[in-house]
């Protein structure tokens, strides 16, 4: 394992009562609402495994409900979350699945539902000490931790694609800190995830979105 | 050492020894390093580490503040009182502890029963292991023996960092991963280390002192009651306290780990590795299987949880 930050241990400052349960949902759900963009209206959360069994006793409940609301780990109005949603018209429900062994220990599926109508799913996992990462977007498989602001798109295989994006990145200024591409075959529906100094503006985010066979673009933020 | 040497030693610095070579090659405490080597992660000044530092003893402060005035029952209802029962002993006087070290397991119960009431806390290295490092270095700021400043706290909370980095660059340092010899374990092997770092030991005796508090920790289960981080957790934080002391007062006192601390980290990791999956935070052995474990997790069910969506 690679040498991390002291404050990684130390810390973070957080609402108790469990690192991995309160405030990792709280950082799942702040990169979930990243992920979507633009406000939510409605969402279940589908728990699995350690999540599923404990989530009311280690507010993980109120954690998920938070960090889609923007509050952070260390937001003394994270007990008081359910209240806040109702007021702001955010409608939540859980719903605990079966064991599912092939997901880690703490996961969750935000089935979500956008201001603008889309239907948004998110696979979200919380690894320990305030850690998260997200695996799967709809139907795409990714790796997001968030750590980063992520210009992640979804495309058909073809030659000359990271170049198109890569320069409409690089007109707008911005540094690339490192580029994950995945494909399940030559020629076939693959995935990239720019990792960024910082966010993409909108524009070029659509250019990105109108080169030809991309499918489908996401410019995520990251958390801090 | 140059600058570039430096870069080179903190990429490559994995191991206690490596760590203790350093410190003596020039002629350093463990603070230093840690300080050195959060400089070169993350290409910020001291001044900025010191102050981030200062954030968490703040926060640490007033958690303890809060936790120890308060004798509300918690979420759960398990907890409440136990701090506050701890703040009227440490006042008395006491037959068998120091009021410092009174002090230090009241403070420890205040920290995580502060988390049992869902407020503010510092993770460190995690929620449930959250009352141990900072029960030992402010009871010891408040001993008029010791009186710690602020000062001698940063950097004994430095030392605890990079005590519980090293180790979690082998294991996860979470009860689901590791047991608790994971969290309340490794919690009570840095404030060992913080408390010989600042009583003025070698850092070869904050080795040991680490090394001592892990060895007699190693194994613990993970069990918590319900699943929830509150029974064994707080009480096994308030032990964490005084077992950090002990191994602590042991290296001071020129005692040695026979075993060297990268081998006691080792073995830590192995036996993590063999411990049944029951016994790391699923709540399906230990202290949860108990007749009354179970009861009390019967009854949370039956009542709907305390903050269940349909109990609002
Ligand atoms: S028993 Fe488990 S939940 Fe409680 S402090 Fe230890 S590791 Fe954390």
């Amino acid at each position: 394992m690679d040498g991390g930050s002291l404050f990684d241990i130390l810390g973070p400052v957080m609402i108790g009562p469990s690192s991995s349960h309160t405030a990792g949902a709280v950082r799942l759900s702040m990169l979930a609402k990243n992920v979507a963009g633009q406000p939510i209206k409605a969402v279940v959360f589908k728990l699995y495994n350690s999540f599923a069994k404990t989530y009311q006793g280690h507010g993980t409940d109120r954690g998920l409900v938070a960090g889609l609301l923007g509050l952070n780990v260390d937001d003394d109005r994270v007990p008081e979350a359910f209240e806040r949603a109702r007021q702001q018209g955010l409608v939540f429900s859980f719903e605990p699945q079966p064991n599912q062994p092939s997901y880690p220990p703490n996961t969750v599926l935000f089935d979500m539902t956008l201001e603008d109508g889309e239907q948004l799913q998110v696979l979200g996992h919380s690894l320990g000490g305030g850690k998260v990462y997200i695996s799967r977007i709809n139907e795409y498989k990714v790796s997001l931790q968030g750590e980063y602001p992520t210009l992640v798109m979804f495309y058909h295989d073809e030659p000359g694609m990271i170049w198109q994006t890569t320069r409409i990145i690089a007109e707008a200024g911005i540094n690339i800190a490192s580029l994950v591409c995945a494909r399940k075959h030559k020629g076939e529906e693959a995935f990239m995830a720019i990792c960024l100094d910082h966010l993409l503006d909108p524009e070029s985010v659509q250019a990105i979105a109108q080169i030809g066979n991309v499918y489908a673009v996401r410019n995520v933020d990251k958390i801090v | 050492m140059s600058n570039e040497i430096d870069k080179t030693f903190f990429k490559q610095l994995k191991s206690f020894a490596q760590a203790l070579d350093w410190c003596e090659a020039n002629h350093q405490p463990l603070s230093a390093l840690a300080m050195a080597y959060e400089m070169h992660r993350r290409g910020v000044d001291e001044a900025a580490i010191l102050a981030q530092t200062q954030t968490l003893i703040d926060q640490m402060r007033a958690t303890v503040r809060a936790g120890s005035a308060d004798a509300s029952p918690t979420l759960s209802g398990l907890t409440g009182q136990l701090a506050s029962k701890m703040m009227a002993a440490a006042s008395a006087p006491c037959r068998l502890m120091s009021p410092t070290m009174l002090k230090m397991m009241a403070y420890a119960l205040a920290t995580l029963e502060e988390n049992s009431r869902m407020h503010r806390i510092v993770a460190c290295p995690t929620a449930g292991a959250s009352g141990v490092v900072p029960g030992v270095l402010l009871a010891l700021s408040e001993s008029p023996d010791v009186a710690l400043s602020d000062a001698q706290m940063q950097r004994g909370l430095l030392t605890a960092g990079l005590v519980g980095e090293l180790v979690s660059r082998r294991m996860f340092l979470s009860g689901a991963a590791g047991g608790c010899q994971a969290e309340v374990g490794v919690a009570t092997g840095m404030a060992a280390a913080a408390i010989v770092e600042v009583l003025g030991g070698t850092p070869r005796q904050v080795m040991d002192a680490t090394a001592m508090a892990f060895k007699n920790l190693m194994g613990l289960v993970c069990d918590p009651v319900a699943g929830l981080v509150e029974v064994p957790c707080t009480k096994r934080n308030a032990v964490g306290v005084v077992h950090a002391s002990a191994a602590a007062t042991m290296a001071l006192a020129g005692i040695e780990s026979f075993v060297p601390l990268d081998e006691v980290v080792d073995a830590m990791v192995k036996v993590g590795q063999m411990m049944s999956p029951k016994l790391k935070e699923s709540a399906e052995g230990g202290l949860a299987m108990t007749p009354t474990g179970q009861a009390f997790t019967q009854q949370l069910k039956a009542k709907g949880n305390v903050h269940s969506p349909e109990s609002e």
